[in-house]
């Protein structure tokens, strides 16, 4: 057990990211996970992993952690902006951000703002590749992002505080406490973000003018252990952002964006024998205020209500079987002035199972099924299977069904929305293979996504924009991710490279997606002798087309990020650090007419106590 | 504008007769520019992309040239999302809404002369006194910031600013008078302001029915073509038919007013001699400007070319031109069409084909 704990608690220290889960570590009462589907059956994908030791190389939005680490694609319009995916060549509303466990995609338009989660309050965020309807509901059909907490219940006092300033007037400020006895356990974080972010547009005499931003988090987590068999656990969540929206190249902007968000969620875990039950109710909030001009008090909002009930039933059969329902009571409630004020319920079960049939052999089947008065919800299955030629090397396949329902603003935008919509469907297909010796591992996995009844907001023939079930798309690709560490007495060298490669294409038009780009690499570097620790990130970002018909484009680009950091303690972190963000100052976009920052500095403190 | 325009192709071809007496006739055209002789089209682009940009499409169709703005000056950007185009003297004025600027350019070369900024969300400009006017709606969700802007044409100022209704869109002048024509912005207009060009004022208002979305003046007549509320109208307001209302501009009082039968949202307008054509969706109808009733069925259907609706229209010099903004997010498509509606021509042009200037 302690061997365990002590291997996984290393793992999550040394390595960057692991590509496979150990599922082994689930069994571990001491240190709990909401998200344990995530590791019990998502064996035959592959899954990349981060912890807080990568956040902090990284700016602290969810969307600078993921585009120099992932194999996501975003989009941002200008930094700190609204940042959306573009996963396995997908769009916004086809990745399913999952916070512990539940999913948290706007019910207003289904997708998440990279820009409004804040990494800083996580102990691993995860990325995993590839389909997830059937546990994890909507969205989650190019992949899913898994930002979780855990809670240890153990003798702990430890605080950690970080600060950094750099240019542009760019603050990130993060103060974590974990207070901890065997019975009782608490996390408390807070983290702040704010930049006047008035970078130049490189090439032009314009600047940024209507960029800065600020938001703040606040993160409670709390655990209690009942008794042997019982826990209870609270994660709780404030986001707090407002940002002025940045204007183009072509135009300057004047409007302004606030964010509120809150989730709570509570959850009891009781162990008996061979079953481990976990009943859950979550309260979501969600709010946004849009200010067309900051300087006039008009302005739209949305509002978003959600209660989820779920109850999470594990049965172990034996020591090669085991089983898990799940079922889940989502209402939502949506009001706001552009879609009046409407309600849904969804009813969900899910089965899920996993068989170890050989030593080396072990397959997934899940199923999924919704029941909602709004539409009607498909069937959905996941079958994968895992077979381990060796310990150095394992092959998986996985295919899937998955869904993405129509949003709020989908079917009940004022006079626009389309309540006949139904939910996207998409088949998937997927061939991996893992490579593993001491201090490498390496991955490539093969896909196919089939999407139909893509919704899409086309106009008719009136000049009327609609939702329609119209749309069909074909993607497939390749991701490549591989971790190489070197140690030796005083040195340490690791590195991580992901690649990417997608092609997109819309079956009616023939032409490939917006804003795919064929290629993506992205690489981390870091070096360490003795108490210097420096970090080297290269991003590749290919071209990517802006029409459809791919007549008009983004060029390619690339970002070199440098970071040096002292570490002045013998036994606790007491780190003094630099680091140059686009050290070439490359002028590029990622949303047509949107620059992007040019090089730009910021000095960082970290302190462990 | 076009005396001028005589003058100068008067006087060239003096000049050609003299250097060349050999030659026999004269020229029928004379170009003051790459870009005079035929028609612009006025490429919208994308709400937020600055991708903005201008086609020429010469008379006898032999000359064409796509997205021409930044080959005749790479280093000016047109801007976001143009509105409108007006010509006056040698200049041509080039209204960008999102940009919030107008691009003062020479109307034959299409070089760069000046920005002209200060404006706030402005839609379409027209010319009256040696004035410009340009209708501004002002922050869009509010609806009591509205007003036509007057452009002194010799400083490329902002000279004053006449407070109107919400959502003024089209401005046309008879003589002294701007008939400004209240689409909506983010509301849903019904009436037509009436301005004096010589004070300034707004002198009257004129309620024409749900929607007003384009004007023409034909003789002492106002036509106006009222779309009706939409669909999608919030309540309590309900949808309704779109109109054709005809005002006397003698006196601003309105002759008459047809209501489409059944539920009809027709746009733009255009007047050949005694015809009066329009578009609902993808067809266009025609009908005479006498006439009591209006058809209801097509002259002719763009269907077959595959326009799904007719984004801009107008005619001239006896072709209809259409613009077709397909996806709206890709390369539009500019089809002429004779007076019968034979397919005559089609050009790819650029991004929202928005409207054609006859140059």
């Amino acid at each position: 057990m302690t061997l365990r704990k002590l291997y996984f608690v290393g793992c999550l220290l040394v390595c960057q990211f692991v590509l496979a889960q150990n599922d082994s570590v689930i069994k571990l009462k001491e240190i709990i996970i909401a998200d344990v589907l995530l590791r019990k059956f998502s064996n035959s994908q592959s899954i990349l992993k981060f912890n807080d030791s990568v956040f902090k190389k990284n700016q602290p939005s969810l969307s600078s952690l993921l585009n120099y680490n992932s194999f996501i694609y975003f989009k941002e319009n200008g930094f700190g902006m609204v940042a959306s995916p573009s996963f396995r060549g997908t769009t916004a509303q086809q990745t399913a951000v999952i916070w512990n466990g539940i999913n948290i995609n706007s019910q207003l338009n289904g997708q998440t703002d990279f820009n409004t989660i804040s990494t800083r309050n996580f102990n691993t965020i995860e990325v995993k590749s590839g389909g997830g309807s059937v546990i994890y509901g909507s969205s989650a059909i190019g992949g899913s992002v898994h930002l979780n907490n855990f809670v240890a219940f153990k003798k702990q006092f430890l605080n950690d505080f970080q600060i950094s300033y750099g240019s542009f007037n760019t603050l990130d400020f993060n103060y974590n406490v974990k207070m901890g006895t065997d019975k009782f356990t608490t996390e408390i974080s807070f983290s702040r973000f704010s930049s006047n972010n008035d970078y130049p547009y490189l090439g032009t005499s314009l600047k940024n003018e209507n960029g800065n931003f600020q938001n703040s988090s606040f993160n409670l987590n709390f655990g209690f252990k009942v008794n042997r068999k019982n826990t209870i656990h609270f994660y709780g969540q404030i986001f707090d952002g407002k940002r002025n929206f940045s204007g183009t190249l072509a135009s300057v902007s004047n409007s302004l964006y606030e964010d509120f968000n809150t989730r709570n969620l509570l959850e009891w875990t009781g162990f008996y024998n061979r079953f481990t039950s976990k009943l859950k109710f979550a309260y979501f909030t969600e709010k946004y205020n849009y200010f067309e001009d900051k300087n006039f008090n008009g302005f739209s909002s949305g509002n978003a209500k959600t209660i989820v009930f779920k109850h999470d039933l594990n049965f172990r059969l034996n020591q090669k079987i085991e089983f898990n329902s799940v079922v889940d009571f989502t209402q939502s409630n949506v009001f706001g002035n552009d879609f009046g004020n409407n309600t849904r319920q969804i009813l969900a079960f899910v089965l899920l199972m996993k068989h170890q049939v050989l030593e080396k052999l072990q397959y997934e089947l899940s199923f999924r099924n919704e029941f909602t008065n709004n539409y009607k919800s498909p069937f959905l299955f996941a079958f994968g299977a895992k077979y381990e030629f060796s310990k150095q090397y394992v092959i998986k396949v996985n295919l899937s069904k998955n869904f993405r329902i129509p949003t709020f603003n989908d079917l009940y935008w004022n006079g626009l929305g389309n309540p006949n919509l139904i939910p996207e469907e998409s088949f998937q297909y997927e061939v991996g293979q893992e490579l593993k010796f001491n201090d490498f591992t390496f991955s490539a996995t093969a896909f196919l996504i089939d999407i139909n009844n893509m919704i899409q907001w086309s106009p008719q023939n009136s000049g009327v924009w609609r939702p329609f079930n119209i749309r069909n798309v074909t993607s497939k690709g390749l991701e490549i991710a591989s971790n190489w560490i070197l140690k030796s007495k005083n040195t340490t060298f690791n590195i991580n490279c992901t690649y990417a490669r997608t092609i997109s294409t819309d079956n009616q038009l023939q032409t490939r997606l917006i804003y795919v780009p064929l290629n993506k690499i992205t690489s981390s570097l870091s070096f360490n002798y003795k108490k210097i620790i420096t970090d080297l990130q290269f991003l590749y970002n290919g071209k990517v087309f802006t029409s459809s018909d791919n007549l008009s484009e983004l060029k390619s680009f690339k970002i070199i990020n440098f970071g040096v950091n002292y570490n002045f303690s013998n036994s606790n972190t007491y780190k003094i650090g630099f680091q140059v963000r686009n050290i070439f100052n490359e002028n590029y976009q990622n949303v047509i007419s949107r620059p992007m920052p040019g090089r730009n500095f910021n000095l960082n403190f970290n302190l462990n106590f | 504008m076009n005396f001028k325009k005589t003058i100068f192709a008067a006087f060239s071809a003096a000049l050609f007769l003299i250097s060349c007496e050999e030659e026999i006739g004269l020229p029928t055209q004379t170009s003051l520019g790459d870009y005079d002789n035929g028609v612009i089209v006025l490429n919208q682009g994308n709400f937020g992309q600055g991708n903005s940009n201008v086609s020429f499409i010469s008379n006898n169709f032999e000359k064409f040239d796509n997205n021409f703005f930044n080959i005749v000056n790479p280093a000016v950007t047109l801007g976001d999302t143009g509105q409108d185009i007006g010509f006056y003297g040698d200049f041509a004025y080039i209204v960008l809404n999102v940009s919030n600027t107008i691009q003062v350019v020479n109307r034959y070369t299409f070089k760069h002369i000046k920005t002209i900024t200060g404006l706030k969300n402005p839609r379409y400009i027209t010319f009256a006194n040696g004035k410009g006017y340009v209708t501004n709606w002002g922050i869009g969700s509010n609806t009591a910031d509205d007003y036509v802007a007057v452009l002194n044409l010799s400083t490329n100022q902002i000279s004053a600013t006449i407070p109107v209704a919400e959502g003024p869109e089209r401005i046309v002048a008879n003589y002294n008078s701007l008939y400004v024509v209240h689409t909506g912005g983010f509301g849903y207009g019904k009436t037509i302001s009436v301005i004096s060009s010589v004070t300034n004022l707004v002198l009257t208002t004129i309620n024409v029915g749900d929607v007003p979305n384009a004007i023409k003046i034909q003789g002492n007549i106002l036509y106006v073509i009222c779309g009706g509320n939409p669909s999608f109208v919030p309540l309590p307001a309900v949808e309704t038919t779109g109109k054709l209302v005809k005002i006397d501009l003698s006196n601003n009082s309105i002759l008459s007013s047809i209501n489409f039968a059944g539920m009809v949202h027709p746009s733009n307008i255009d007047i050949v001699g005694s015809d009066l054509f329009y578009t609902v969706n993808a067809g266009i109808f025609k009908t005479s400007i006498s006439s009591a009733t209006l058809p209801t069925v097509p002259f002719f259907s763009t269907t077959a070319q595959g326009v799904y609706g007719i984004y801009s229209f107008e005619i001239e010099n006896n072709y209809i031109f259409v613009g077709d903004a397909k996806d709206y997010n890709s390369n539009g498509l500019v089809y002429v069409y004779s007076l019968g509606g034979i397919l005559q021509k089609t050009f790819t042009v650029g991004v929202i084909p928005a409207g054609f200037y006859f140059n």
